[in-house]
């Protein structure tokens, strides 16, 4: 056994610290000038969107542990672009279908697609019941994926992102969200490969979840990092911050959550594909749990680290903040997740 | 003891409440438009003020009525039960007006302050003295019979609407650094004064960085003795903490109605985890309001506000917090993906409260000093 990453992950680690950092949102004026573009292509030039698409005998070319490297270093770094979205939630989705094809095109990086959640974001939407809903994480895609119920499973279909949907001004502000307000025109919908069945259901959301606890552990490590820089460097009192007790045991109590979640969610995106779907499946609910519990939290304490400076808009602080919360409520909130994991617990479900 | 009015307090409240329902402006609370919202403010105040309203509890011979300080209370009260606009809060520029003003400045100043003609705000904070207040370093240069300022406050919350500041600046720069600080009361039009408003996480404007650039203050708008800003200081933030002063608990409950309705629009009502949290919201209400109510009574018992105003400042940001906490928590996703996007606005609004007027660690600080733990 052991809790860590391998020489080659420690790589992909650096690697993709690299690409984001030359794409970071590093104050909200960021979110303006950053070359988004840019960084999609670096991203798909390192493979990184493609992590997740088939060989010829059906394997995945890098695990659930490669996809949270990634996910946590972009979130680190409030990378406004849709990994998440398009390299993680859809291609696993169209590569768990058979649609190989169409995963390579979004692992090329030339397409994008986003994923249609329901409208409490809590799952995947599925057509025609969820009539209104938002697509996530769709910046620069022309299609978001959804559900449409077929006989032998879920079948995954393509959504044509056009007049139908209304771009939102959501809380977060380095990922985009677009919502439809009435039942979506059946007629132009795609469908792409076979039904999925319950289990590969499972095994998608495994790796969601994960790669969402991956991002947020990303943005929790970072804010505390740069708070607890802060508390080094800004002096009251004749002193930094940080020789204060009060301010020490915040950081402290901030690290504590955001390295717990870290430990849960490793495991998680280990357990995507090694483990039996359901183990899979209750290991990152456990780190999506976890995650939820504490991101609101961690990231409030290190606005307040920051003090006044940490309220204001120009201020990095709440942008971690936004990000966090969502993730939060992506794919459910730690209430839904401690839910089901009491089924499986208690109920044996 | 007794919680109750007294009969001329009873009498006061009835009469309040039907000249509230008379008054209140309809749609303020609609009002998006933030220049809209201060003049919509400004006017309110006139309104309370012609009615006798503002400043009760001060003396007479400044426009007060002499009234005890639960008069206060009881309008703090029933304007929230009813919905009205924010109560204009001129009790603790007043405070320091007529605690440490001459004669002069007191004519001067209290009437338009009462009458809201004149609007105030509170330069105290800078860029490097926020919990460390005292080491300020905004220099107020004697130059005959004028100080010449120069420096930069921050956080002067509605400086871009106000007429007036309470100016905390250095006039003696060699003495040690709680003893060389005066305070002023400066026109914000004097040339010099640049206003750059400062926006919140909320995406609210309502504090503001001031640039003071060679600003001439005649000396009679010093306020108080040279070096005696500190203590002008200290007895301000010690009125301005209380959240009995500036109407809290009635907007508290208010939001918590809004909470339930929130709770019961999503057919939450009969969850039990749901109506604990509502019903700890409101516990966490009384507790605050309880004790702001024995706080207000040793003040009407002639106590000068002391550290247990922090009590009461570490119960209301707790409350408030934890009700934006639930209230997110009852709207769930609704809350980030705009649908009620104004319920983000007040969540992040809601953050300050443990970093303005004193932080919730500098508050602590100041209780376990009261306890008398050793330093
Ligand atoms: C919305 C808003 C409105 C405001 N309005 C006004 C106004 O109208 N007029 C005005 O003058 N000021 C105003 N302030 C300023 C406010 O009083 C200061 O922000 C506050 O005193 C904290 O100072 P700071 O921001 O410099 O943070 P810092 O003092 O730098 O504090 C940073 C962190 O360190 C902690 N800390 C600092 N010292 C200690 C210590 N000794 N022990 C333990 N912890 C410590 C703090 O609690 C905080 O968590 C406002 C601030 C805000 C955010």
């Amino acid at each position: 056994m052991l809790a860590l990453l391998d020489a080659e992950q420690q790589m992909l680690k650096e690697v993709a610290g690299q690409i984001a950092r030359a794409a970071e949102v590093a104050n909200p004026g960021d979110l303006k000038t950053r070359d988004r573009a840019a960084a999609w292509e670096s991203l798909a030039q390192a493979g990184l969107l493609g992590l997740r698409v088939r060989d010829e005998e059906g394997r995945p070319s890098a695990s659930g542990v490669e996809v949270a490297v990634v996910a946590e270093a972009l979130g680190a770094g409030l990378v406004p672009v849709p990994y998440l979205g398009s390299a993680v939630l859809a291609t696993e989705l169209l590569a768990l279908a058979g649609a190989g094809p169409e995963a390579e095109e979004l692992a090329a990086g030339g397409k994008r697609a986003g994923i249609l959640l329901n409208r409490d974001l809590s799952a995947p939407a599925r057509l025609p019941g969820d009539e209104q809903g938002y697509a996530w994480d769709c910046d620069g895609a022309a299609e978001a994926l959804a559900l449409v119920e077929a006989p032998g499973g879920a079948q995954v279909v393509r959504v044509p992102l056009d007049g139908a949907f209304t771009p939102v001004a959501g809380a977060d502000l380095t990922r985009s969200l677009a919502r439809y307000d009435a039942p979506i025109d059946p007629s132009g919908l795609t469908r792409a490969g076979r039904p999925l069945t319950e289990a590969e259901l499972a095994r998608w959301e495994a790796l969601a979840l994960a790669a969402l606890c991956a991002d947020t552990v990303g943005v929790m490590r970072s804010a505390v990092t740069k708070a607890v820089e802060y508390a080094k460097e800004r002096i009251q009192y004749g002193v930094p911050i940080g020789s204060f007790q009060a301010v020490q045991h915040m950081c402290a109590e901030a690290y504590v959550s955001a390295e717990a979640a870290a430990s849960a969610t490793g495991y998680a995106a280990w357990a995507v594909d090694v483990l039996e779907p359901g183990e899979a499946l209750t290991a990152a609910r456990t780190a999506k749990a976890q995650c939820g519990a504490v991101a609101r939290e961690v990231t409030e304490t290190v606005m307040q680290i920051f003090g006044g400076i940490g309220q204001t808009y120009e201020h990095i602080a709440h942008v971690h903040t936004r990000r966090a919360l969502t993730d939060r409520q992506v794919l459910g909130d730690e209430d839904a997740q401690l839910l089901r994991i009491a089924d499986v617990r208690l109920t044996g479900e | 003891m007794d919680y109750r009015d007294t009969p001329e307090e009873a009498e006061f409240r009835a009469s309040l409440r039907a000249w509230l329902a008379e008054n209140i402006p309809a749609g303020w609370d609609k009002i998006e438009d933030r220049d809209e919202a201060a003049r919509m403010q400004r006017a309110w105040h006139r309104t309370l003020y012609e009615a006798g309203y503002i400043g009760m509890s001060w003396p007479k011979e400044y426009g007060g009525r002499s009234l005890s300080p639960m008069y206060e209370a009881i309008l703090n009260e029933e304007a929230g039960n009813l919905n009205a606009p924010r109560l204009p809060s001129v009790g603790y520029i007043g405070r320091a007006v007529f605690t440490y003003g001459s004669e002069e400045q007191k004519k001067r100043f209290l009437p338009p302050l009462l009458s809201g003609e004149a609007q105030w705000c509170q330069g105290f904070s800078e860029p490097e003295a926020g919990s460390d207040l005292a080491s300020l370093r905004t220099l107020a240069r004697l130059d005959g019979d004028h100080y010449v300022v120069n420096g930069q406050k921050m956080w002067t919350s509605g400086g871009q609407y106000a007429d007036w500041c309470l100016l905390l600046a250095r006039t003696d720069p060699d003495v040690p650094k709680h003893k060389g600080i005066s305070a002023f009361l400066v026109s914000m039009r004097e040339p010099g004064v640049t206003v750059r408003p400062i926006v919140l996480a909320s995406g609210e404007a309502e504090t503001c960085e001031v640039f003071w650039d060679d600003v001439r203050i005649p000396v009679a708008q010093r306020l108080g003795a040279p070096g005696e800003g500190w203590r002008i200081a200290m007895t301000t933030v010690a009125y301005e903490r209380g959240p009995a002063d500036i109407g809290f608990i009635a907007s508290y409950r208010h939001t918590l109605r809004r909470v339930e309705r929130l709770a019961a629009e999503r057919g939450l009502l009969e969850r039990p985890e749901t109506r604990k949290k509502l019903a700890a919201a409101y516990v966490r209400g009384e507790v605050l309001r309880l004790n702001c109510m024995e706080q207000l009574s040793l003040r009407v018992s002639g106590r000068e506000p002391g550290p247990e105003g922090s009590v009461a400042k570490l119960l209301w940001a707790d409350a408030e917090q934890s009700l934006q906490h639930l209230a997110m928590d009852i709207l769930g996703a609704d809350c980030m993906t705009g649908a009620a996007g104004e319920w983000l606005g007040s969540y992040f609004t809601s953050r300050p409260v443990s970093v303005y007027g004193g932080s919730a660690q500098i508050q602590k600080n100041i209780i376990a000093r009261m306890l008398g733990l050793p330093r």
